[in-house]
Formats: C-alpha cells, structure tokens, sequence
C-alpha cells in the first residue's frame, strides 16, 4: 500500500470516530444551555433566597426552603456515613488480613452497585414504617448516608493507599502505636484527598432523588423542618413533583429554574472537590 | 486495642448493611412466593387487586430499555474516548472531559424533567405518536445518563495502554485505524468491559428520569420489540406504586421482590466487574 493511501485510510477512521462521538461533544452543551435558557424567565436572587407558600398548587415564589432541605439532608448524611466509611477503610488499611480486605472491598463494591431505590425501599418500610420515624429528616438522611456511605468508603480508603508505604513501614518500625500512625503519619498527609472525597459524597447526596423520595420529603405544606422528625421539602423531589403534575407553564418554569439551582449547588460541590485535589498536589 | 475493635465493629457493621438490605427483602417478599410460588416471574399479568403479579412486562421493559441505552452510549462513549484519547490535542481533551465531568453531575431528576418536557413532545412531533411515553424515550435518555460513566472510564482505561505497547505498533509499521483495532483497544478491553458493567448497573436501576417517560403501563409491547409503546420498568413500578401500597400486603411483598431482583443482578454485575478488575 502506498503512503497516500494508509494517510486516506487513516483520515476516513478518524473521521468515523469523530462522526460517532459527535452526539458527546454536542449533548452536554446542548442539554446545560437548554436548562438554562428555560430556566432564564425565573431566575434571580430572590427566587433562589425567599420562601413563601404561594397560592395554589406549590406555586412557590422561591426555593429557599427546598435548597435548605437538600443541603441539610446531604450534611446530615455525609455526618452519618462519614465515621463509619473512615473507619472502616482504617481497618482495611491497618488491620485486615488479606482475605478480610478482599471480603470488604467486595461487600462496598456491591452496595455501591445496588441502585438507591432499593435503600429507598428498605429506608421506608424499616425506618419509616417499623421504627415509627415518619416521613422525616432523620429518616431520610439516614437511607441518604447508606447510599453515599460506599463511595465515601473507597475513596477515603484511595486516599490512604496514596501514602507511601515506605511512611507506614518506617513508623511501625519505630514502634508507634497504631493511633500514633493514623494521627501522626496518615492524617497529615491524606486529609485533603479525605475531604475531597467528602465533597464529592454530598455532590451525590445532593443529586439522588429515589432514596428521599418516599422517606423524607413531602410537596408542599412544610416551609422549614421543626426537628429532625418532621419532613422536608428538596429542590430533587420538587421538581419531580413540578414535572410531573404542572400543566401551567408558569409552573414548569419554577421547575427548570429549580433544576438550574440544583446543577448550581451540585457543579459547586464537585468544582471544590477538584480545587481541592489540585492544591493538594502541591 | 479499643481503637482495634472500634474500627473492626465500624467496619463490621458497614459491610453487613448489604447482607441486612438482602435479608431484609427476602424476608418481606417471602409471602408472597409462599403463596404463588416462583412462576409469577414469567406471567404476563400485572393486577395486584386480582392478586396477580405477573413481572415479565417490567422485566422486559428493563431489558429493553437497558438494551437501547447501552446499543446507543457504547459506540457514542467510547468513540468519544478513542477521540479525547488519541485524536484531539490535550486543551480540547481537557474540554470535552470537563464537559463529559459535568453531564455526570446533572442530577437524574433533572434528565426527568429534560425528557418530559423535551424529548417526549419531540417523540410525538416528530414521529407522530399518540403518546411520546415509550421505552424509545426511556432509552434515548438513559443513553444520555450513562454517556459519561462509558466515556470517562473508557478514556482512563486507554490512557493506561503502555507506551511501549503504542510504540511497537508504530513500529510495526501499523496504520491508525489497525494500531487501534489490533493494539489499543484489546489492550483498555479489561476497563472499557468494567465501565460497560458499571453503566449497565447504573442504567438498571435508575429510577425517577425513567418513570417520568416511560409510560407506566403494564403491559407487554406488541409486538414484544415494539419500542414506540408505553410499558414500565422494574424501578418504574417501585416508584409509582411503593407510596400507595399497605404495609404487609401481598402488593407489597410483590413490589419488594421486584426491588430483591433489581438488587440480585446489581450484585452479579458488581462481582464481574469486580472480578475482571483483580485479574487484569
């Protein structure tokens, strides 16, 4: 084969692989820029920082009580999930023999692949339900945590694998008590990819509607949660319910321009993670 | 010593929550096997005031949609990835992968909302249906949904091709288009099968963006590959029906086991990717 003719092949390959992954490079644009051109009419500050129960069916005037709710949520289960995924991966680390370290890392693989709408399930039918917790806060954030508590666990335990070994070894030859190497040698070095790892769970947390949907969150009728037994309202649930009830086009709007605080709240959380990651090369 | 067993019983009772979640679904479907045995699975009838609950429809439904989303997002994805891998120059790459980064964060409710307020009317202009609620719809947007996890891990895993594996193609005298075939995709297959898996999983069990346009209708397409008519996945019926069902009722026992089976194949394909990734 001449070269002339390897180059033409080698142009029409590449032009096939482009021509398939065009739709990659396009959708993404596409879909935020049609998000926020519908969302556009309703968005302003104080849609997103006031709260009224509005007249008629969850006609809100603002999200600021739905935006609370998902962020107190997602704190409340990143604070439930967070002891037990850091402790757990320090076992891994620092205890477990090998076939107990197979054992765990296969047990959070599968819980991390079992779709959240099983928790959901589950979260209703034992909290809510058995436990008599009610459609609540608690309740929610509790299912909430088992859904993020996978993907905390595997990256807290990414971020200790990233010590050096020659670290770990060089403070258990000095005898150092297991505690001393966790504060003194571990602790230093991977908090930042720890937290990281923290910011990127209440991306998630924020973005799972399935989980709540049944056991924390009700449409309308709450503004702010009494206490932890009382339901919430989220910005996830609200737009479900927006999007599938409204036939009112003033309606739909609150939806897109609550889908576009959504993506706001969720792009800030990972945008810090990956400030965070960045500066903890250095 | 006590931090020993703080951190083993921590780590004991993370990991038993998969075991209590399983037990805990057998357990409350186990009446309704007791009473119909297992045929229920491949009957075609789904009215839970007759006390039938028939799951082929659903099964179907999940299958399908599942099939499309994965037909349409792995040649799409991991084009993309050959493209940001190999082709474009690394500011571009950065770009499409940033934005890839952030398709994945769109929450799903908002992909709801995008395919019922866009894609289905689209579905009815376009292909002059009655209703644009169809698996068609499901597909198409659980396409979108697991685009990124295909692109993103599929891109990773050829960036792991050795230099010298590349080197030894070019060597060789290979054209692009063979060195890719022949070199560099058998050489990611291991991470480009994994990402496949995960994006299966994911697709399976997502829940609300499917309900809002699947139609909801339990039914068997006729004919059975007809994906321009309403049906209902498995975590569809979860979602519209768990809030309305009695607590203790044979409904339930049914809606539980539909989310036992969505748990049962999460795990199988969790093992296999898992497996493939210690061997590899």
């Amino acid at each position: 084969m001449s070269c002339g003719a390897l180059i033409h092949r080698d142009r029409i390959s590449k032009s096939v692989v482009l021509l398939l992954a065009l739709p990659a490079l396009i959708l993404p644009a596409a879909a935020l820029g049609y998000i926020l051109w519908q969302a556009a009419p309703v968005l302003n500050w104080h849609f997103i920082f006031s709260s009224e129960e509005g007249v008629g069916f969850g006609v809100t005037e603002g999200v600021f009580a739905q935006l609370i709710g998902s962020l107190l949520l997602a704190l409340m289960a990143c604070a439930i999930a967070t002891p037990f995924a850091v402790a757990s991966a320090l076992y891994y680390r620092l205890f477990a023999t090998t076939r107990q370290q197979q054992l765990l890392s296969a047990m959070f693989n599968m819980l991390q692949g079992i779709p959240p709408v099983v928790f959901g399930l589950c979260g209703l039918i034992v909290l809510v339900n058995l436990f008599e917790w009610g459609v609540s806060l608690a309740s929610g954030a509790l299912v909430m945590a088992v859904v993020v508590l996978p993907l905390l666990m595997l990256n807290t335990l990414a971020a200790l694998e990233r010590i050096p070994q020659e670290y770990t070894e060089a403070g258990m030859a000095l005898g150092l008590a297991s505690g001393a190497i966790i504060w003194r040698l571990w602790m230093p070095r991977s908090w930042v990819n720890v937290l990281t790892g923290l910011l990127l769970a209440m991306a998630r947390a924020l973005s799972e509607t399935a989980p709540i949907m049944f056991t924390a969150t009700v449409f309308s009728g709450v503004v702010w949660p009494d206490s932890i037994f009382s339901p919430v309202t989220t910005l996830q649930t609200h737009i479900f319910y927006l999007a599938q009830e409204a036939n009112d086009p003033q309606v739909i709007n609150i939806a897109w321009g609550s889908a576009a605080v959504l993506i706001l709240l969720v792009a800030i959380f990972g945008l810090l993670a990956r400030l965070l990651q960045k500066w903890g090369r250095h | 010593m006590i931090l020993r067993w703080w951190l083993a019983s921590s780590a004991l009772l993370s990991s038993m929550t998969i075991v209590l979640v399983i037990g805990f679904l057998l357990h409350s479907s186990w009446p309704l096997l007791q009473q119909q045995g297992i045929a229920f699975i491949a009957e075609t009838e789904w009215y839970p005031f007759e006390a039938l609950y028939g799951m082929l429809p659903a099964l179907l439904g999940t299958l399908w949609s599942v099939a499309l989303a994965l037909l349409i997002a792995i040649p799409c994805g991991v084009a993309a990835a050959i493209l940001c891998a190999e082709i474009l120059p690394p500011g571009l790459r950065g770009a499409v992968r940033f934005g890839m980064e952030l398709m994945a964060g769109i929450p799903s409710v908002v992909y709801g909302l995008l395919g019922m307020w866009l894609l289905i009317p689209l579905l009815e202009s376009q292909l002059d249906l009655l209703t644009g609620r169809t698996l068609l719809a499901a597909g198409l947007l659980l396409a979108l949904m697991i685009l990124p996890t295909i692109m993103v891990l599929s891109e990773d895993a050829l960036r792991g091709v050795r230099r010298s594996q590349r080197e030894a193609a070019l060597s060789l005298g290979l054209g692009w288009d063979v060195s890719l075939w022949r070199v560099l995709l058998p050489q990611a297959w291991p991470g480009i099968r994994v990402a496949i898996l995960l994006a299966m999983g994911r697709a399976m069990g997502e829940t609300v963006a499917v309900m809002l346009v699947v139609g909801s209708i339990d039914r068997i397409p006729q004919p059975f590959y007809n994906l321009l008519q309403p049906a209902q996945t498995l975590t569809s019926r979860i979602g519209r029906e768990m809030a309305e069902v009695s607590v203790g009722s044979l409904h339930w026992a049914a809606l539980l086991f539909c989310g036992l089976m969505l748990a049962m194949v999460a795990i199988s394909i969790s093992l296999l990717a898992h497996r493939r990734v210690v061997t590899a």
